[in-house]
């Protein structure tokens, strides 16, 4: 109902100003103010090519994987999951640059019980003041573990939850997206494997590479779901731009 | 003019009418209002005046001076005489703070006690075992008359006087030496050079001059002896106490039950607070069980708070990971800390609310308390790095609550070295290994850059000498690896660039 309003809505007041047919308008040819008007609307989706998706999400700092997520970004609220092998794969280097648009904002990121100790020259390098960063340690129980999570999630102050979990029920991840939502919080869960059923809005997998070429730079990033795409997407990246 | 302390005196409602000598009654029928009004009031002026002179010395002040305070620092003179005050409590709801000397009402006390001699024995057994537990000399000097600064006077010359009518206090105050009197020395030298000796003396003098040579201090000195004037009291105020409990009408072994319980207690207490205008940082939940020990519950708070809500939700966390060995009898909340309370005031401007600052520390800090409620105190770590060379010893990680000013320790700093660093460390290096010429940690390893050489610690007799490479795993991973430069020369993994 509202996709279509908003079309009307759009194209009305350049109806006079291009006589063209509305499909020429539709697809922005010529026209950068109207792509601008279409893509600034979160709410409008369609269902064309990726890059030509709106721009409402909080960029990667990657342009590849803005490129192929949704809103050219990460989501401001919401769960994300991200698959890797094993820990240490450049997962979080591929965070890094929302951890320092988090930090500016003046908001905290807690992580979690992370599965190895996080080293604070390593984050002062990348940018970010320690002192919004907390750790929840390691031995703490599962329960207890999602219990800060979820805590963390609906509070504002908290901008970026980060947590190492295998493996969650869907009602659970329900639960914390749902938390994620009230508090405006973007939660990132780390994980092994992937579980098909997910409910998270966004599923990464951070690809193996075999690749016995010694000057490889590049990680295959791979967008097993996320709200908006249709098919799953990959882009080669980059992650370790600055080591 | 009416004592404004007169009100505070009377414990019992029923003497209120015979204070009230200012009511006028309401004319009992409309005819003739005018007529009526004033003949009331000319009729009540006249009954009035006995009336507001007995309500006037009805106040009986009985004055304790401790001349072995003035040795004394003033701040331990100060916790004494607060010590003091507190067991003058027991005869008295008036105690009022002089120097070296405490002065309470009693008359109103007299008929319970029955009579001042009672009074005073309570006191003195009170007071001398006090002084001795203190090591003080034990005398103490008392009076009691009408007026507070007349009790004053009296006390302090020693004499133990008691004057019931203020009819009788100028004779009496009149037979006292001037020393009695707080002067200073230029006053006294005065004093003396005129011949005068005694209060009598001093009496008999015109009070404008006295003004004009003394000062209106020392007039008004005189007058609120002699209560002509108002005097003012340091009342004492007992310092806030709370202790609420409940005995519960049947055993709870569920602590989801309790949870009204202690809500309802928590209530009383907000209100205390509210009422006395505090807060509190600290308090201690106690259930009692049937023969065992109590279960304590510490709750502290990071910002002092009397918000029910906040308290509440606390509570619950407690609870949540509480196990009780038997089921809960009764219940007890006591504040071990009272904070003054402090209004949260909100921004002239409405677009500064809405900036940063709207992630104000108070929100996170009832997160914080939360989480460290539930997780416990030393699960949540804040992260810093430090200016040491050694990796291990590079990042540091604090308790939350160690470190309050945050940013501000000398240890703790911004400046790193310019050489690549991972962001997870692993606890123990761990030993790589070399399988057909190659390094092999899950898959083969090979080296994108480095060497970078870390020597240091050999003061501690761990000696620490590595040379450190940046490596890329197969499986796409980034790893910090080193050497050791000495001894076996092995390869080991510390680090993930993650």
């Amino acid at each position: 109902m509202t996709t279509i309003q908003n079309h009307s809505d759009t194209q009305l007041p350049y109806q006079n100003q291009y006589p063209s047919t509305q499909a020429d308008a539709f697809h922005g040819a010529g026209s950068s103010d109207i792509d601008e008007l279409i893509q600034g609307n979160p709410k409008l989706w369609r269902g064309c090519d990726m890059a030509g998706q709106s721009m409402h999400g909080r960029s990667t700092g990657f342009t590849q994987l803005d490129a192929i997520l949704p809103g050219r970004g990460w989501p401001e609220k919401g769960l994300m999951e991200i698959i890797t092998p094993h820990w240490g794969m450049g997962e979080l280097q591929l965070l890094i640059p929302l951890m320092r648009s988090i930090v500016e904002q003046g908001k905290w990121i807690l992580w979690i019980s992370p599965p190895y100790l996080l080293y604070a020259p390593a984050l002062v390098q990348a940018g970010i003041n320690t002192d919004q960063v907390l750790v929840v340690k390691l031995d703490t129980s599962c329960k207890d573990a999602l219990w800060s999570m979820e805590k963390a999630l609906q509070t504002e102050n908290c901008g970026l939850v980060l947590a190492w979990q295998n493996w969650l029920p869907t009602k659970v991840l329900r639960r914390l997206q749902l938390a994620a939502e009230t508090g405006d919080t973007l939660g990132v869960l780390f994980k092994h494997h992937d579980s098909e059923h997910s409910p998270s809005p966004i599923r990464l997998k951070i690809q193996d590479s075999y690749s016995e070429n010694a000057g490889f730079n590049e990680s295959e990033v791979t967008v097993i779901k996320a709200r908006g795409n249709f098919r799953s997407l990959s882009a080669n990246i980059n992650l370790y731009q600055q080591a | 003019m009416k004592d404004p302390d007169s009100e505070a005196q009377l414990p019992l409602p029923c003497i209120a009418p015979e204070s009230g000598a200012q009511i006028i009654p309401l004319p009992a029928r409309p005819k003739n209002l005018a007529k009526q009004w004033l003949s009331k009031t000319a009729t009540d002026e006249v009954r009035a005046k006995p009336i507001a002179k007995r309500s006037k010395s009805k106040n009986l002040w009985y004055a304790l001076y401790l001349p072995q305070l003035r040795e004394l620092d003033p701040a331990q003179q100060k916790k004494y005489l607060d010590q003091l005050a507190g067991h003058m409590q027991s005869v008295s709801s008036t105690v009022s703070f002089h120097p070296q000397a405490l002065i309470c009402e009693i008359r109103s006390s007299l008929k319970y006690f029955s009579g001042i001699d009672v009074i005073h024995k309570n006191l003195q057994k009170l007071i001398e075992k006090q002084l001795q537990q203190w090591n003080l000399a034990g005398d103490i000097f008392y009076a009691a008359s009408p007026t507070v600064s007349g009790s004053l006077l009296l006390a302090r010359s020693g004499n133990n006087i008691l004057v019931y009518r203020q009819e009788n206090l100028r004779s009496a105050l009149g037979q006292l030496s001037t020393d009695v009197l707080d002067l200073n020395k230029e006053q006294r030298r005065r004093l003396l050079n005129m011949g005068i000796r005694h209060l009598r003396d001093i009496w008999r003098l015109p009070s404008d001059g006295l003004r004009k040579r003394f000062g209106s201090n020392f007039v008004n000195q005189l007058n609120m002896a002699l209560g002509k004037a108002a005097e003012p009291t340091h009342n004492y105020i007992p310092p806030p106490a709370f202790v609420a409990s409940y005995d519960l009408p049947y055993e709870i072994e569920n602590l989801d039950r309790l949870l009204p319980i202690a809500d309802e207690l928590l209530a009383q207490l907000c209100d205390f607070l509210r009422r006395r205008d505090l807060s509190t940082s600290s308090l201690v939940l106690s259930l009692f069980h049937e023969k065992r020990d109590s279960t304590e519950i510490n709750i502290g708070l990071r910002m002092a708070s009397r918000s029910q809500q906040h308290l509440t939700l606390l509570l619950e966390t407690h609870f949540d990971r509480l196990s009780i060995p038997a089921p809960v009898v009764a219940i007890k909340i006591e504040v071990k800390k009272f904070d003054a309370f402090f209004a949260k005031s909100d921004s002239l401007l409405k677009d500064e609310a809405s900036g940063s600052a709207s992630y104000s520390d108070s929100n996170l800090n009832q997160f914080m308390e939360q989480l460290q409620a539930r997780l416990g105190e030393n699960h949540v770590k804040s992260v810093n790095s430090t200016t040491q060379h050694c990796p291990e010893h590079a990042s540091l990680q604090l308790d939350y609550k160690e470190n309050p000013n945050r940013g501000g320790r000398a240890a703790i700093s911004t400046e790193v070295s310019a050489n690549p660093r991972p962001l997870w460390l692993l606890q123990e290096p761990k030993q790589l290994n070399i399988n057909k010429g190659r390094l092999f940690y899950r898959k083969p390893i090979t080296i994108v850059s480095g060497p970078e050489r870390i020597e240091t610690h050999w003061w501690s007799g761990i000696d620490v000498c590595r040379d450190y490479y940046v490596a890329r795993e197969h499986s796409g991973s980034r790893l910090w690896i080193y050497r050791e430069k000495s001894g076996q020369r092995n390869w080991f993994l510390h680090g993930f660039f993650a």
